[in-house]
């Protein structure tokens, strides 16, 4: 039988669009912020995954990037939110709420 | 004891074990063929790669300069597997998958080329490289152009200054391999990446050595300019050799050639396009119209060149430096643009067909364009 933690890695992997979402939302990061922000949770990833999910969300026109110099090695990505990640954003977190709604209330005398 | 090999991650070089190269190489291949399908293939390959340079940076140090085949796999290990689509337990809608797929055909189809300057194993600015690069031809050729268009018009610097300023150069991986019109996958990279490291090592041992390099290179530059623009017109206003005046009775008969050469070329090149012949001779097969058309220039530059020169010899033996010279050369100038004038407007009067190309020449001018296009992506 599948663990609850195997079972739910479909579900984290679609989750994950809208936690890095979130985290882009507080302040501009680099792909290394993300990772150490997403390392301590259930969701921790690796580049691997998250490159090509930024590279879709950018297509998507839900964020975009600017270069920076930094003293380590070659100049980075830092994320920030378009006008239309930021309504992505507030949609997912208002369907996400009624979401917890539900599973709180169902099977509920 | 193994053998080291120097890459190039987001521009600095890194010693990586035979091993660890060999896995990187793997990896960055496997995630190439992984993301075929992906329009921003090109930016997330490059994106790992930055991604890969910090990571083997913070395991460097002033006494470790070699990553170990071990580090390798432990940063790849980090990486992950590169995933093609992100988020595939999400519903996607049938329109979404049929733009990925039509995205992906278009990027399959070969990179459009773009001019950039391209620095690596260039002589001055890159411009020559880059236009190499753009027409796939040998860059020695596109250099050897230049300096015969500097030569016989005095154009080609002109143009290189322009095209120095106004053209781009190639700094990312993607912009370097858009100049090539190749699609940069990984083993591109790398072969590039290794391939320009040791271009510049093998002429500088360090950064100090390049620097000095250029700033000599420059001081030199300036000195030779310093001295053109104060003594450029010696030649002209310094005392005249001594030559038989008679040499002057020339003069107008070197103008008529000059000015019949001049006409010859242009109702060549007219002719050549507006009806693809040589006044009805046929080009061979594998020689487009705007080669002719330029191989024809040539020509012309070539043969007018010596007459110029010869001409320039009669206003000396003229024996007027200074102003009245150049009057005399402002009077034969004139002169020159009546005879051409003259015999162009004839061409044009008694030439239907030559009427008819000048009026269809912006029209021309388009479709060569295209032609030259066409031609060199099918080369």
């Amino acid at each position: 039988m599948l663990s609850v933690n195997e079972k739910f890695s479909a579900i984290r992997k679609g989750l994950l669009e809208f936690l890095v979402l979130q985290i882009i939302a507080a302040e501009k990061v680099y792909v290394a912020d993300i990772l150490k922000q997403l390392s301590t949770t259930q969701f921790a990833t690796q580049e691997g995954t998250l490159y090509p999910l930024l590279s879709k969300m950018r297509r998507e026109e839900l964020l975009d990037y600017e270069w920076r110099e930094s003293e380590a090695g070659p100049p980075r990505k830092y994320y920030k939110l378009t006008a239309k990640g930021r309504e992505q954003l507030r949609e997912t977190l208002e369907y996400w709420s009624e979401i917890n709604e539900t599973v709180k209330k169902l099977g509920q005398p | 004891m193994n053998k080291v090999i120097t890459i190039n991650l987001g521009g600095n070089a890194y010693q990586l074990e035979e091993g660890g190269y060999d896995l990187l190489s793997n990896y960055l291949d496997a995630a190439a063929a992984r993301l075929h399908a992906n329009p921003d293939r090109d930016e997330i390959l490059s994106d790992i790669e930055g991604a890969m340079a910090e990571k083997f940076r913070a395991l460097l140090g002033s006494h470790k300069t070699v990553v170990a085949t071990k580090e390798v796999a432990t940063v790849l290990a980090e990486m992950g597997p590169i995933e093609a689509e992100p988020g595939t337990s999400q519903p996607g809608t049938p329109g979404d998958v049929g733009a990925t797929g039509a995205a992906a055909a278009e990027s399959s189809n070969g990179k459009p080329r773009r001019l950039y300057r391209i620095n690596e194993g260039a002589m001055l600015a890159g411009v020559c490289n880059g236009i190499a690069a753009y027409f796939n031809l040998d860059p020695t050729l596109v250099r050897l152009a230049f300096v015969l268009l500097t030569i016989f018009w005095g154009t080609g610097l002109l143009v290189y200054v322009v095209m120095a300023i106004v053209v781009p150069e190639a700094c990312s991986p993607e912009e370097k391999a858009a100049a090539a019109g190749l699609p940069p996958t990984a083993q591109e990279f790398i072969r590039r990446a290794k391939a320009g490291y040791y271009e510049a090592t093998k002429n500088f041992p360090d950064r100090k050595a390049s620097r000095e390099w250029g700033r000599r290179f420059r001081r030199k530059w300036r000195a030779y300019a310093g001295h053109w623009r104060h003594h450029w017109r010696d030649p002209w206003t310094g005392p005249a050799p001594v030559f038989d005046p008679r040499l002057s009775y020339w003069l107008p008969v070197l103008s008529l050639l000059v000015g019949m050469a001049t006409v010859a070329w242009i109702c060549t090149s007219i002719s050549l396009l507006a009806t693809g012949t040589v006044f009805g001779q046929t080009l061979p097969d594998n020689v487009p119209v705007w080669l002719a058309a330029a191989l024809v220039f040539l020509t012309y530059g070539i043969l007018v060149g010596p007459l110029k020169v010869a001409r320039h010899l009669c206003y000396k033996s003229w024996g007027h430096p200074g102003a009245a010279g150049s009057l005399v050369f402002l009077l034969d100038a004139a002169i020159w643009f009546l005879v051409v004038g003259a015999l162009l407007g004839l061409a044009l009067h008694y030439f239907p067909t030559l009427r008819e190309a000048v009026h269809n020449l912006p029209a021309l001018a388009h479709q060569a364009i295209d032609d030259i296009r066409t031609w060199w992506n099918t080369k």
